[in-house]
C-alpha cells in the first residue's frame, strides 16, 4: 500500500462510511484534496452509501417530528456558511477549518503544531515540520498512524514522498526517511497514543518522543 | 419508491425555489430510511429520528450547492447524515462538511470522476449485484455496524487480513463494472 502512497481501498470505503476515527478521517481529507487521483475511490463509497441508505426499510417518522421540521423552514438561512479564508495556501483545505496551535520544538530541525479540535481519545492530529537533511533514528510503532505530506519531501529505500503522497504505518517497517527537499517538510499527521510518532517520517523524532 | 431521477429533481427544485412541496417529497423519502439507517449503525430511536430531522434542514439549507452531474441525491444526502452523526457522536463544534467539497457545485468537476451523478446510481446498484456474497457482507458491514475492521473481523470469524481483501476485492470489483458499463453505454 505504501508503494501507492494512497490509502488502501478499505479505508477510503471507511472514510466514505464515517466509520474512520476523526483524526484519521482528517489526514485522508487532507490526502484527497491534494491527489484527485485517489477521489474516485471515495466517491465510490459514497455512492454505496447512497444506493443502501435508497434500500433502508423505513422507520417511521412522528408526525410531529415532520411538523417541526415544516414550521422551521421559513426561519432557516439559505447560502453556503462562510469558508474561512486560508491563511496558509500550502495547507489542505480540510484543514482551514481548524486553529493550529503553536509551533513546539520538538528535538533538532524538528517542530511540532496540534491541528486543534481534532482529538479522539488519545488520536489527534498534528503538523510536522524537519528541516533539510534530517535523517532518523531507528523507532517502532505503536498504534494505526497515518501521515500526509503537505509540502517538501522524505525519502526511503521506496522511493521519495512528496505532496499528496499518503503513508499508513507498517510496524514492520524499519526504514530511515530523511528529508530530501531543500525547504523543510511538512506532513500533518493522525497520532495515536501518547509516545509513537506517525510514519516512517515519526523516526526523525526519536528520541524526542514527548508529545 | 420514488425513482433515482426524480428524487434529484425534488433536490434541485428546493435549490431552485425553495420549493416546500419538493421538500416535503423529500423528507417523506429520506427521513425514515435516514432513521432506519442510523439505529442499524446503533443510534436510540430518538437519537435517530432526530439526526434525520437535522439532515432534511441543511438538505434544505444547501440544496442550491447540490449538483445532479456530480452526485445523485441519495449519496448527497447519505453524506450529510454522516457528517451530522460524526458530530453529534463527537460533541464538537467542528463539522466535516468541509471534507464533502467535492460533491457539491463549488469545486471544479473532476475529469477522472467516474461517477457523474443520478445514471450512475443504477450502475453502482447493478455493480453491487456482481459482488459475492462475502464481499457484500464485508462492505455492507463497513457502513452500517458502526465497526472497526477487527470488529467485523469477530463477527464474522475471519481473520482481519481476510476482511480487508474482502473489502478491497469488492470495491475494485465495483469500479471495473461501473468503468465496463460507462465504456459500453459511450
Amino acid at each position: 500500500m505504501s508503494l501507492r502512497r494512497q490509502p488502501s481501498e478499505e479505508r477510503l470505503l471507511a472514510f466514505a462510511a464515517g466509520t474512520l476515527s476523526f483524526p484519521e478521517a482528517v489526514v485522508v481529507a487532507a490526502h484527497l484534496s491534494l491527489r484527485p487521483a485517489t477521489r474516485p475511490w471515495a466517491e465510490l463509497g459514497v455512492a454505496v452509501g447512497g444506493v443502501l441508505l435508497d434500500d433502508q426499510a423505513p422507520e417511521a417518522i412522528s408526525l410531529d417530528a415532520r411538523r417541526d421540521v415544516m414550521a422551521r423552514l421559513d426561519a432557516e438561512e439559505f447560502g453556503a456558511e462562510p469558508r474561512p479564508a486560508s491563511a496558509d495556501p500550502v495547507l489542505p483545505a480540510p484543514l482551514d477549518q481548524f486553529a493550529l496551535g503553536p509551533w513546539r520544538w520538538l528535538g533538532p530541525g524538528v517542530h511540532v503544531r496540534d491541528v486543534l479540535g481534532t482529538r479522539e481519545g488519545d488520536c489527534r492530529v498534528i503538523l510536522l515540520k524537519i528541516a533539510s537533511g534530517q535523517s532518523a533514528p531507528r523507532h517502532t510503532h505503536g498504534g494505526v498512524e497515518l501521515t500526509c505530506v503537505i509540502d517538501g519531501a522524505y525519502a526511503t529505500e521506496d522511493g521519495v514522498f512528496s505532496r499528496g503522497d499518503f503513508e499508513e504505518a507498517d510496524p514492520s517497517v524499519t526504514h530511515q526517511p530523511k528529508v530530501v527537499s531543500k525547504e523543510p517538510c511538512l506532513c500533518v499527521a493522525a497520532l495515536d497514543g501518547q509516545i509513537m510518532l506517525p510514519g516512517r517520517l515519526g523516526k526523525l523524532l526519536a528520541p524526542f518522543v514527548r508529545l | 419508491m420514488s425513482s433515482s431521477r426524480a428524487l434529484d429533481d425534488l433536490v434541485v427544485r428546493v435549490g431552485a425555489s425553495r420549493d416546500r412541496d419538493a421538500f416535503a417529497g423529500l423528507f417523506d423519502h429520506y427521513a425514515p430510511r435516514i432513521k432506519a439507517l442510523l439505529m442499524r449503525g446503533g443510534a436510540s430511536a430518538s437519537a435517530a429520528e432526530e439526526l434525520a430531522q437535522e439532515t432534511l434542514l441543511v438538505v434544505w439549507r444547501k440544496a442550491h450547492l447540490f449538483d445532479p452531474a456530480r452526485a445523485s441525491a441519495a449519496a448527497w444526502i447519505f453524506t450529510i447524515a454522516r457528517n451530522l452523526r460524526i458530530d453529534h457522536f463527537r460533541r464538537g463544534s467542528v463539522t466535516l462538511h468541509e471534507l464533502d467539497f467535492h460533491l457539491e457545485a463549488e469545486e471544479p468537476a473532476q475529469p477522472d470522476a467516474i461517477l457523474s451523478g443520478a445514471q450512475d446510481a443504477q450502475r453502482v446498484r447493478a455493480a453491487m449485484l456482481s459482488l459475492n456474497a462475502d464481499q457484500a457482507a464485508a462492505i455492507e458491514m463497513a457502513f452500517f455496524q458502526e465497526q472497526t475492521h477487527t470488529e467485523i473481523s469477530r463477527t464474522l470469524g475471519v481473520p482481519l487480513g481476510t476482511v480487508k481483501a474482502r473489502i478491497r476485492f469488492g470495491m475494485m470489483k465495483l469500479r471495473a463494472c461501473i468503468e465496463r458499463d460507462r465504456g459500453d453505454a459511450q
